[in-house]
């Protein structure tokens, strides 16, 4: 539901989503606001004219040590990239575990202060750690809690689409991947091929036959067909072989090897 | 994973004769395979400089099988006696070398191989060095295999193993069916540690369907029915990251849940208790008696969190009041609880306004709460240009 909001969001069907911060919606305009930077002095949490990215962590809490060793790689891989990029955390914490916390994970970016959780409850975040990113209008394009799987590549897409850089399409096929499925009777057949068009190769026709016959029986292409006319050519079966050819021309008329296969076919028949 | 490059000096004992060969960690794999397949000469093409980071790989023996033994598989140019495929001669008994490298090999037929090994996350084995598992001979085991699947995968994953020997709940997906396959696929896929899909994709090919029990026969929710009839579903669900909560391996938490959650509906307050919880959700929202920030679950600033569950005996767990997949009403708030030991079900009437909600007759008399208090007021900057509309 959450992927379908960005999708949604990418095409300017702003759709609330029911995974996203309690107070902001995906596409709404998250306001900006400057605090406390761990670091001294002050820092807004957002850019109002690029990409932000930013993340709610709790230092010492599992989840977040992991993600921010995470993001600060992905941070580095994207350091050419016009990505504001900020890390926020409660002051509850003291700051003896920030600093614990910045240095156990190697943490780049900028830390914030939140002065009363004052900022958590604004936006209604109650995870840890959470991302947020928001476009160059400041609008929140994509909201990513943690994940044990997948996490730093949901977000480098959802960071390259607010940046423009990958489609709808190419988002989605991130955010949902293609199955993985072993094998399958293509795949054999495609094995079966290779073989007997090996075994033609080194003129041992009989077993290139029988191979590329498995080969048919699991995926009748008009290539199988066109080889197994070439191997029935080569043992001299021309009538079996322009059948075979034939076969192939069906499935696929324009395909040269049938059609060049005839052709032989025919001249050795003159 | 890195390179566990050891350069070391082997005697290997083959076919009677003895040969010494300096090797590297791929060196060893490639060498080994190639040794036993008959070509000492070849274990030149994993020169060190050469050699990539790679684990160690396995050594198997991948001479065919002796002819008194029937093969379960076996390798279609072996069968048909076509050695010189792979091999400098055809002759079964004296095949000689093998005329490349063992993946360069198998990709020439096994050309489809190409395009999975470009997947997002891939194994490094197969990446390497197909004979990690194969035997290209014949087997006694389906798909050349040279070990019998999930023993084949455990002899290197010896964490998983530890961890599926020593679990008290035990997951029969690990067991039946295709075993570790059932949820990975050992040469590449798009989704990390090899998951053929994303978790809860791959988790409702069995937890989808009715009559599934688990490890000690009890009956176990069919979960796409239950997510198709409730429609506030938990973050982690909406995610389709069921290993958020559960760990697939095995583990000492019932349901296969990764931390400690508290199984009774009363407990004395114990973090401990809500390890699970708190591993994303903010342990203040239990803790602070008074917030503005922490939950939405407050009258004014009084914690209601804080009320129903920080109670040193009689505290509500976070089951009294939530479902942990979905439910038909917000927050994954239940519809009813169970009341006394008859399995009586008490309504819990929730209501939710625009600044808070209500429970009627329920556990206690009808209560309203409403968390509208004055806005917080936060330091906005006010030198950007205000955003344009969409």
């Amino acid at each position: 539901m959450r992927r379908l909001a960005i999708l949604a969001a990418g095409v300017g069907l702003w759709a609330l989503s029911a995974l996203a911060f309690a107070n902001v919606p995906i596409g709404a305009v998250v306001e900006n606001v400057s605090l406390p930077a761990f670091a001294g002095g002050e820092q807004n949490f957002l850019s109002d004219t690029n990409v932000s990215v930013f993340i709610f962590f709790k230092p010492g809490q599992e989840h977040s040590n992991q993600a921010m060793a995470q993001i600060t790689l992905l941070e580095k891989e994207l350091a050419d990239k016009p990505v504001h990029w900020c890390a926020i955390v409660s002051d509850r914490v003291p700051p003896a575990e920030v600093a614990a916390a910045i240095q156990t994970t190697g943490l780049t970016m900028p830390v914030v202060i939140d002065a009363g959780d004052a900022l958590y409850g604004k936006l209604g975040v109650i995870l840890h750690p959470v991302i947020g990113i928001t476009d160059e209008h400041r609008r929140l394009v994509a909201y990513q809690p943690f994940a044990k799987v997948n996490y730093v590549a949901f977000i480098r897409a959802q960071i390259r689409h607010a940046l423009k850089e990958i489609t709808d399409e190419e988002l989605a096929a991130v955010l949902q991947p293609t199955a993985a499925v072993l094998g399958g009777e293509t795949s054999v057949a495609h094995r079966y091929f290779r073989l007997a068009e090996k075994q033609f190769q080194s003129t041992n026709y009989d077993q290139a036959l029988a191979n590329i016959q498995k080969s048919l029986e699991k995926n009748p292409t008009a290539e199988a067909h066109a080889l197994r006319g070439r191997i029935l050519a080569g043992q001299g079966n021309r009538a079996e072989a322009v059948a075979a050819f034939d076969a192939a021309l069906k499935l696929d008329p324009q395909n040269p090897a049938p059609l060049a296969g005839l052709k032989a076919a025919k001249e050795t028949a003159k | 994973m890195k390179a566990n490059i050891v350069s070391q000096s082997t005697a290997i004992s083959h076919g009677g004769r003895k040969i010494k060969l300096k090797r590297t960690a791929l060196g060893a794999a490639v060498g080994l395979v190639l040794l036993a397949l008959g070509f000492p000469v070849v274990a030149a093409v994993a020169k060190k400089d050469e050699a990539p980071p790679v684990p160690k790989m396995r050594k198997n023996d991948l001479t065919p099988l002796a002819d008194v033994l029937k093969p379960v598989s076996a390798h279609s140019p072996y069968q048909d006696g076509d050695c010189s495929l792979c091999h400098q001669n055809k002759d079964r008994e004296n095949p000689g070398p093998i005329l490349k490298q063992i993946n360069a090999i198998c990709l020439d037929c096994h050309d489809d191989f190409a395009k999975v090994m470009a997947r997002k996350s891939s194994h490094v084995p197969a990446k390497v060095n197909c004979v990690s598992c194969h035997n290209p001979h014949n087997s006694k085991q389906p798909k050349l295999l040279v070990e019998e699947s999930e023993a084949l995968c455990l002899s290197c994953h010896t964490a998983i193993s530890n961890l599926v020997s020593n679990a008290k709940v035990k997951h029969d997906a690990l067991t039946s069916g295709a075993k570790c396959v059932n949820c990975h696929n050992p040469h590449a896929a798009n989704v990390e540690h090899l998951l053929t899909r994303l978790p809860y994709d791959l988790c409702v090919g069995c937890h989808g369907k009715d009559g599934v029990t688990d490890h000690d026969g009890k009956a176990l929710t069919n979960i796409k029915k239950l997510l198709a009839d409730y429609p506030h579903q938990h973050g982690p669900v909406q995610d389709k990251d069921c290993s958020a909560c559960h760990t697939p391996h095995g583990g000492d938490n019932f349901r296969l849940l990764t931390k400690e959650y508290p199984a009774q509906f009363y407990s004395p307050y114990d973090p401990k208790l809500y390890a699970l919880c708190f591993d994303c959700h903010e342990e203040s929202m239990v803790k602070d008696p008074k917030t503005t920030t922490l939950t939405k679950f407050r009258n004014g600033d009084q914690n209601l969190h804080y009320v129903h569950v920080n109670k040193d005996e009689r505290g509500r767990t976070c089951r009294a009041c939530h479902e942990v997949h979905a439910s038909q009403q917000i927050h994954q708030i239940r519809d009813a609880v169970p009341y006394g030991h008859t399995g009586y079900m008490l309504k819990i009437n929730f209501t939710q306004t625009a600044t808070g909600g209500s429970c009627a007759k329920t556990c206690h008399v009808t209560r309203s709460y409403t968390n509208s208090i004055a806005p917080l007021v936060l330091p906005v900057k006010t030198d950007a240009e205000p955003p344009k509309a969409p």
